[in-house]
């Protein structure tokens, strides 16, 4: 399992290969906590993830308080079909964009 | 072999070479690190000595007679505790590739090649002994989690499953995965004879995933007792557990409120897998699928998701599962997934034995794989239980006949009113209110299950039938029951005028009490001359699919009336300790 992070001015967009869960928790945070700039954006781009378990889902709803506390965007990008049916039955789309 | 330094709590060495000189040299550098030696010259005696004092740590040759380096540093290596490492470290003057490989093979920690200066040994042996230091430490670590987790699944089972009620009838499968990761089923009887059911999937692991746990049942179980619609249990439950709880923990939760009076499910799914009620051929009548966010995720409900109210049938079933077992995975990796858990299920209603079935199926899916989630389901039948709760209600019943003689002071002890217009008609409960005056004041009692009945019948009648206007014609089919609820939910919605006023009046008698009842509704009425006469008619029966409240009311109380061209009832029901 691999985490990338491409960080561009005000966008940072988080990869995540294979599985997504607890054993990322560390990476994951570090990726977005050093974040601090008003109305930032920040991406996770689940194209390459196959698996997600619930603590994933909590990771993500960490970040959605870290961004709105810098009045900033949170975006899901790309679930494979597996990973959309997870985030379909916790009904993520009615708290987070989900791009498809 | 003597001890050697202080003794106690010294670490032990096991040096193993076939020349007794190269032994003493290395017991010596040994000796001044600290270690005990102990020293043996084939690998034989080497395994045996192991056995006997289990070292901290083992020196190994090669190339010795009876048994060689490699085959027992295996044997020792399968004997060693699991919980520490035993470092090996094979000592050799072969200095090839193959030695190399073949030393790590037989699960040596290290190589090291003659000639080294004694200074070289020694930091070779340190820095193995960190190695087996920190593989102490995470062994520890791993102990106090599995503890915790543990304690945690003790808790879930022993303290709050315990107290589930109707478990002789409600199949519930519990398998909690290699770390107990919070999967908790909860079941209580509301004092209307409503089965109220919870599955729940806490986030995380161990002792983690169950701090929730608590309050959780407390709240579930006490307003279930106090009679709070399932809705309201739910709205407290996620308000709670959002104040509660650290914001990437939630509860994925399914929740079925059971009505065999109204032959009706109330289901609610926030982030479960599809809940199933199946009929008695198992066929898939219905799935709810989840249709809310997990509860503890967002400080209110969202207002757009209703309950799913559906009609049931005394053989049908419902059946509630948790993630766990979708993803059970078996050691090529698949997933068990729905299509499996599907016939496992149907061929489980079939038998008559949903949770074992589909339990069995999916131990022999996984063939022993670990699992990294918990595995569990509830099964509700949906009939039965109005004949279990009648049976109950007759025995307190019986006794009543005799009591209509007694007497009874003619000022009551204390009265409570509470008058209820317009939109809080539709907002406010007003029965565990009520309740809650009646416990308060006169404590608690087994009796007060009754008045709960009559109380929530007659409010229901007035606000319905008086108020809202509602016929009960669309009760005479079973479909009818959703339109019913639609068009009372909608009503509710637009509700701006109209009253309610209850009003409650009791009275100590000898050993006992009587409350008397009465409430008034803004209504048009009705004609309860043809009522009272229906009642006296169906009395006893239960084919009716309307007027059972009322019926039902009729058959506890002591006395009861309408007037006042059928807005105001007024009913009086005593009961002896």
């Amino acid at each position: 399992m691999t985490l990338r992070i491409f960080e561009s001015k005000d966008t940072i967009t988080i990869s995540i290969e294979d599985r997504f869960d607890f054993s990322l928790h560390q990476r994951f945070r570090d990726a977005y906590t050093e974040c601090k700039n008003n109305g930032c954006e920040i991406i996770i781009d689940l194209s390459k993830t196959t698996y997600m378990d619930s603590s994933a889902l909590g990771m993500i709803l960490l970040v959605k308080d870290h961004v709105e506390k810098l009045s900033g965007t949170l975006k899901i990008t790309n679930p494979s079909v597996t990973v959309n049916k997870i985030l379909e039955i916790a009904q993520f789309h009615r708290l987070i964009t989900i791009e498809k | 072999m003597k001890t050697l330094v202080d003794g106690g709590n010294s670490k032990l060495a096991l040096v193993v070479d076939d020349s007794p000189m190269q032994c003493k040299v290395l017991s010596i550098l040994l000796k001044e690190e600290g270690y005990r030696v102990f020293t043996a010259n084939d690998g034989a005696r080497a395994v045996a000595i192991y056995i006997k004092f289990k070292p901290d740590l083992v020196l190994m040759d090669i190339n010795m007679p009876i048994m060689n380096g490699y085959e027992a540093a295996r044997k020792i290596k399968s004997l060693s505790n699991k919980n520490s490492l035993c470092p090996l470290i094979f000592i050799t003057s072969m200095d090839t590739d193959q030695a190399f490989i073949e030393s790590i093979e037989a699960g040596g920690d290290g190589i090291l090649v003659r000639p080294f200066s004694p200074e070289v040994f020694k930091a070779k042996i340190k820095s193995i002994q960190r190695i087996s230091d920190l593989y102490g430490t995470i062994k520890e670590l791993q102990q106090e989690q599995q503890k915790d987790a543990e304690l945690a699944e003790q808790l879930m089972a022993d303290v709050i499953e315990s107290r589930n009620y109707g478990l002789d009838r409600i199949g519930i499968v519990k398998k909690p995965a290699t770390l107990f990761s919070g999967d908790i089923q909860l079941t209580a009887l509301s004092p209307n004879g409503d089965i109220n059911a919870l599955l729940g999937d806490f986030t995380g692991h161990g002792l983690r995933s169950s701090i929730g746990a608590i309050p959780l049942s407390e709240t579930f179980r006490a307003m279930t007792k106090k009679g709070f619609s399932i809705f309201e249990i739910i709205t407290e439950i996620n308000q709670q557990l959002y104040d509660l709880l650290p914001t990437d923990l939630f509860l994925a939760a399914g929740f079925v409120s059971l009505s065999s009076h109204d032959k009706s499910a109330y289901i609610f799914n926030a982030g479960l897998p599809d809940t199933y009620i199946f009929d008695s051929t198992g066929k898939i009548k219905h799935k709810v699928e989840s249709s809310h966010p997990p509860l503890g995720v967002l400080p209110n409900l969202l207002p757009e998701v209703p309950l799913s109210v559906i009609n049931i049938m005394p053989t049908d079933r419902i059946v509630l599962l948790s993630d766990g077992i979708v993803e059970a995975r078996n050691e090529e990796g698949d997933m068990y997934d729905i299509e499996r858990f599907e016939q496992a299920a149907i061929l489980g209603v079939i038998k008559n034995n949903v949770s074992q079935s589909v339990l069995k199926n999916v131990i022999e899916f996984c063939q022993g794989i670990p699992q990294e989630d918990d595995i569990s389901l509830i099964d509700i039948p949906c009939g039965g239980w109005q004949q279990l709760y009648s049976s109950n209600k007759k025995n307190n019943e019986e006794s009543i006949e005799s009591l209509s003689t007694v007497d009874v002071p003619s000022s009551s002890a204390w009265h409570w009113k509470l008058s209820l217009s317009g939109s809080r008609l539709a907002s406010v409960n007003p029965i565990p209110m009520a309740m809650n005056q009646i416990h308060e004041i006169e404590g608690s009692g087994e009796h007060w299950q009754s008045v709960f009945t009559i109380l929530t019948e007659l409010y229901v009648n007035a606000l319905d039938h008086g108020v809202l206007e509602l016929s009960s014609d669309y009760k005479n089919s079973p479909e009818g029951f959703t339109d019913y609820y639609k068009e009372r939910e909608k009503r509710l919605k637009d509700l701006t005028s109209g009253f309610i006023d209850i009003s409650l009046a009791y009275f100590p008698i000898k050993s006992g009490g009587k409350l008397e009842v009465k409430i008034k509704d803004s209504g048009k009425g009705f004609d309860f001359t043809k009522l009272n006469k229906n009642i006296d008619s169906t009395k006893g029966s239960n084919i009716e699919l309307s007027g059972r409240g009322i019926n039902l009311v009729e058959q506890i109380c002591e006395h009861m009336s309408f007037s006042e061209a059928g807005t105001l009832i007024e009913a009086s029901y005593i009961w002896t300790n």
